[in-house]
């Protein structure tokens, strides 16, 4: 695994400041965790030409991208954690419970088939008991639900026809938790007159990445990249809803794997807030609206944050007449995807999204608006409000608009 | 007059010769103190790249210390291995090189006897990926790394353990005479500022640029040609082997991994002073461009610093070699007795760090002869304790980067970090960079005498990684005080001596990051800390 970060040299340019350290949610919140620049940039340093440096506290970086964000020199931070996790489990095995979690697709797949069964299991505490027995997943921790009638049955189309076309990637929780989402922002590209398709696609390999399953992780990456670059190839954008695949498509495939692939792929790839932003400035946004007198708290997904793209989100549902967001300035959840879904990492996981549940709490507004999956798993245990992805939004004051023509 | 001290041989000189000559003499159980003016390995010892030579670099010019290189290359590996990388060495001819070169090298090994084997380019460059494309020939050679830090201080602790003394920070101010015999050396202890005399029946001037400045005192003429080298180091390890261009020995063509870093080198500029550190970066501009030429992204790695030293070059007759290329580097022992009619008195200078043993053996054969001792010399055998400690560490609630450098480090003083480990609070790392505890601090810190954190970084790493003290001088200073080990006064006297000496390092070299980790270094110490510019001087 240290062969393919080779050609990594950040590191040479970390100046020990801390920035990394004093944003990391993590360190921030337990002792335990030896820190991004310790794991990072200043661990790869003393292995460079030395040989492995295996570090179990790795596990708990939950690839969250604070780290990258805050570096003053731009040091690939989570890159280089992410390898550091690649050998840690290369090295000491993956738990099979890691393993289950980091193939959240084909989880997924299972789950949604028998999803009404699923469900069930999953809300029983004895079934809990046990998992929390034999796989270390806390009896405590809330689920998100699968559905049977996910994404993958209803939506095939493969070739568009309109001016502007989008390759959609709706990635596992769009598939198979919330079909709903990818439905809204199919319906939001309709009402724009584009066309969307749905090629062929892997899970983007975040859970893998986060799970120190690497190779596998880099395998869907290539798998992606060439079902999807077919598609930028005839004129196609590629367009995501979930905020951490659209980091993978824009920044760790092209940083892991380092290929002139990925790099051509990632100066296609918008996030569908960003894409629908992009239509506003050259004019060609439908702004046909409704006025919707909703009161939001929005929540920014660490991996939103991460690609340095301000705050789409919020831009395009200031637009809709009469609808009111704020924005509710929390840091991360807790959840981290797969993080908060492990025993030892749960109680972490909890007083990480704590401050969160004050801060929407505080804000006290009709509900809460984010695009990640994983934070409105965490946000729907920790706080009593709904939370609605975006582009739902968007999706429903269109039809409005089009009920009052 | 201060205090008087009698022993049979007097050493000046705390670098490689020095402790080698120390070592030897108190193996061949006869009494000796070692006097240096400031720390161990001040001098030329540390300000070197650290190359155990093969020998092969010396082959076609000075077959001689080829030879010495190569024996001496062998013997170290077993006789000190805590101090020695076994990292095999590269010789790399790119097209700028001379083709018939190779063929003289070839035959001039195979005659030494050094082991020369040809590797395809293409291996070489996915061992060495830093390494030019344009390699035509690579040769693989027996070369390794040296800590002189550790083997300097290994060595002069194994002679401690053998009965022999050392002092350090006891410069020789005046070589004491009677009639045509020096009879002993007066120093001035460099923190009390006390002088005494030590009486000795010999003394062996191992003082290395410093000869000359010892011969004037004892009234006799010694003219040495120091030579004075500049070297830089990358922010991390470049590379796998030692790195050197096939051709004849020339300016900045040798890569030495150590540790973290790469040390890269060097030049040679004749100088007056011994004491000359200077550091310029037109140097260092020069170097850069000859270096590219082995590794062609040299101008896009960082390096944290570039240090100064001279070689000790001898030659009876001095010619005019601007260079110093082209004096032997073999050794030179003068006996005075015989050279200029002084007797008690035995200079060893010239040769190699490679060769610090052999040039040890020599002057004490030499010393038995002058004081009848018969005893044989017996540092080709006995071994200088391993610093492994692999053993050690392994219950310890310790980061594995820094559990990985002390099972690598520790040696003798293992069971005393282990156990100042277990107790909590040591555990904390100290210097992020290069992974020092608390513990291996401490464990460095003599019981008598000042907090010195030169001292401390030449024995543990502290400060030798990319911040360059910037996060860890003052943790450490800190640490001192709150544990005892200093007053505030020293403590602040320690910064502001280690703060000096790392900007000075670093200046030189201060571009993109390093010059940013500068300002971000002073900005900690001036404006957080409240130190003023004057604070920062050579104390």
């Amino acid at each position: 695994m240290l062969e393919i970060i080779l050609d990594e040299l950040t590191f040479d340019k970390c100046l020990k400041c801390n920035a990394c350290v004093s944003s990391c949610p993590v360190a921030n919140t337990t002792l335990e965790f030896g820190g991004p620049k310790h794991l990072g940039p200043e661990l790869k340093r003393l292995m460079n030409n030395q040989g492995l440096i295996d570090d179990k506290r790795i596990e708990l970086c939950t690839l969250c991208g604070s780290c990258d964000m805050s570096c003053p020199e731009n040091v690939h931070v989570s890159t280089l954690t992410a390898f550091a996790k690649a050998f840690h489990s290369e090295k000491s095995g993956t738990k099979f419970r890691d393993f289950v979690l980091s193939n959240a697709e084909w989880v997924g797949k299972l789950a949604s088939a028998f999803a009404p069964v699923t469900n069930l299991a999953m809300g029983m505490k004895p079934v809990r008991k046990m998992m929390e027995m034999v796989m270390d997943i806390p009896a405590e921790r809330q689920f998100p639900k699968y559905r049977f009638h996910n994404f993958n049955r209803v939506y095939k189309k493969k070739t568009a026809s309109t001016e502007r076309k989008v390759a959609y990637f709706a990635g596992c929780y769009a598939t198979f938790n919330a079909p709903e989402v990818a439905m809204s922002f199919i319906k939001v590209m309709e009402h724009n007159g584009i066309e969307v398709v749905k090629p062929d696609q892997k899970c983007c390999g975040v859970p893998m990445f986060a799970n120190g399953q690497m190779k596998q992780g880099l395998k869907n990456a290539n798998h992606n990249i060439t079902s999807f670059l077919e598609y930028t190839r005839q004129g196609y954008d590629v367009v995501l809803t979930c905020t951490s695949c659209t980091l993978a498509f824009k920044k760790e495939y092209v940083s892991f794997l380092n290929t002139e692939e990925a790099k051509e792929l990632a100066s296609h790839v918008y996030d569908a807030d960003e894409y629908l932003r992009l239509l506003k400035e050259s004019g060609e946004l439908n702004m046909n609206f409704a006025p919707m007198n909703e009161r939001a708290g929005y929540y920014a997904p660490c991996h939103m944050k991460a690609q340095g793209i301000g705050n789409p989100a919020m831009d395009i549902l200031e637009l809709i007449p009469g609808f009111k967001i704020q924005d509710v300035g929390a840091g991360c959840c807790g959840q981290c995807g797969t993080f908060g879904f492990k025993t030892e990492k749960y109680d972490v996981s909890m007083a990480i999204g704590r401050p969160m549940a004050e801060a929407v709490k505080e804000v006290d507004a009709d509900y809460t608006v984010t695009e990640c999956g994983m934070c409105k798993n965490q946000l729907d245990q920790l706080t009593d409000k709904t939370v609605k992805h975006p582009m739902q939004i968007v999706a429903e004051s269109y039809e409005r608009a089009t009920v009052l023509d | 007059m201060g205090q008087i001290i009698e022993t049979d041989v007097v050493v000046i000189g705390g670098g490689m010769t020095g402790a080698g000559v120390l070592r030897d003499l108190a193996l061949r159980g006869i009494k000796a103190i070692l006097v240096e003016q400031q720390d161990l390995g001040h001098g030329t010892s540390t300000r070197n790249h650290g190359l155990l030579h093969s020998g092969a670099r010396y082959a076609v010019r000075d077959e001689e210390a080829a030879i010495e290189s190569y024996r001496e290359n062998l013997i170290l590996k077993k006789t000190v291995p805590g101090s020695i990388e076994q990292t095999g060495g590269l010789f790399v001819k790119v097209p700028e090189d001379d083709e018939s070169y190779i063929q003289k090298w070839l035959t001039a090994c195979t005659k030494v006897g050094i082991p020369v084997e040809e590797i395809p380019v293409a291996q070489a460059l996915q061992q060495e990926p830093f390494l030019t494309r344009d390699a035509q020939v690579v040769y693989r050679v027996p070369d390794g790394a040296v800590d002189c830090f550790t083997m300097v201080v290994d060595v002069v602790a194994d002679a401690v353990k053998h009965g022999a003394h050392a002092l350090t920070y006891h410069e020789v101010v005046d070589v004491v005479t009677e009639q045509n015999r020096v009879t002993g050396v007066r120093v001035r202890d460099g923190f009390t500022g006390e002088e005494k005399d030590i009486l000795a029946e010999l003394v062996v001037n191992a003082s290395g640029p410093w000869g000359a400045k010892i011969a004037e005192m004892a009234g006799i003429p010694l003219t040495m040609i120091n030579n004075k080298g500049m070297l830089a180091i990358f922010n991390h390890r470049i590379n796998k082997q030692v790195i050197n261009r096939l051709r004849m020995p020339g300016d900045a063509d040798i890569f030495v991994p150590a540790h973290n870093v790469t040390i890269f080198g060097t030049t040679g500029i004749n100088v007056e002073d011994p004491n000359n550190f200077s550091l310029h970066r037109q140097e260092l501009v020069g170097m850069l461009a000859e270096g590219k030429k082995l590794i062609p992204s040299i101008n896009e790695l960082r390096l944290i610093r570039a240090f100064s030293g001279s070689r000790p070059l001898y030659q009876e007759s001095t010619v005019s070699d601007a260079s110093g290329r082209n004096v032997t580097r073999g050794i030179t022992l003068l006996d005075h007795l015989k050279r200029d009619g002084l007797d008690g008195l035995v200079t060893i200078t010239g040769g190699k760090l490679t060769t610090f043993r052999y040039m040890a053996e020599k002057t004490v054969d030499l010393v038995c002869e002058k004081l009848g001792i018969k005893a044989g010399c017996t540092t080709d055998q006995e071994m200088v304790p391993h610093r492994k400690a692999e053993e050690f560490f392994k219950d310890v609630d310790l980061a594995p980067a820094a559990r990985h450098k002390l099972s690598h480090w520790a040696g003798t003083k293992a069971a005393e970090i282990e156990s100042s480990l277990k107790n909590k609070a040591a555990n904390f790392v100290v210097c992020e960079c290069e992974q020092v505890t608390w513990a291996e601090i401490e464990s460095v810190i003599p019981e008598e005498g000042r907090f010195h954190l030169g001292d401390i970084r030449r024995r543990t790493r502290l400060g030798m990684g990319p911040c360059q003290g910037t996060f860890c001088n003052h943790r450490a200073a800190a640490l001192a005080v709150e544990k005892g080990k200093a007053t505030v006064e020293e403590a602040e006297q320690a910064l502001q001596h280690a703060v000096f000496e790392r900007k000075k390092g670093m200046d030189v070299v201060a571009t993109g990051e390093t010059a940013k980790q500068r300002q971000l270094m002073d900005t900690i110490y001036r404006v957080s800390l409240g130190f003023r510019e004057g604070d920062f001087q050579h104390v």
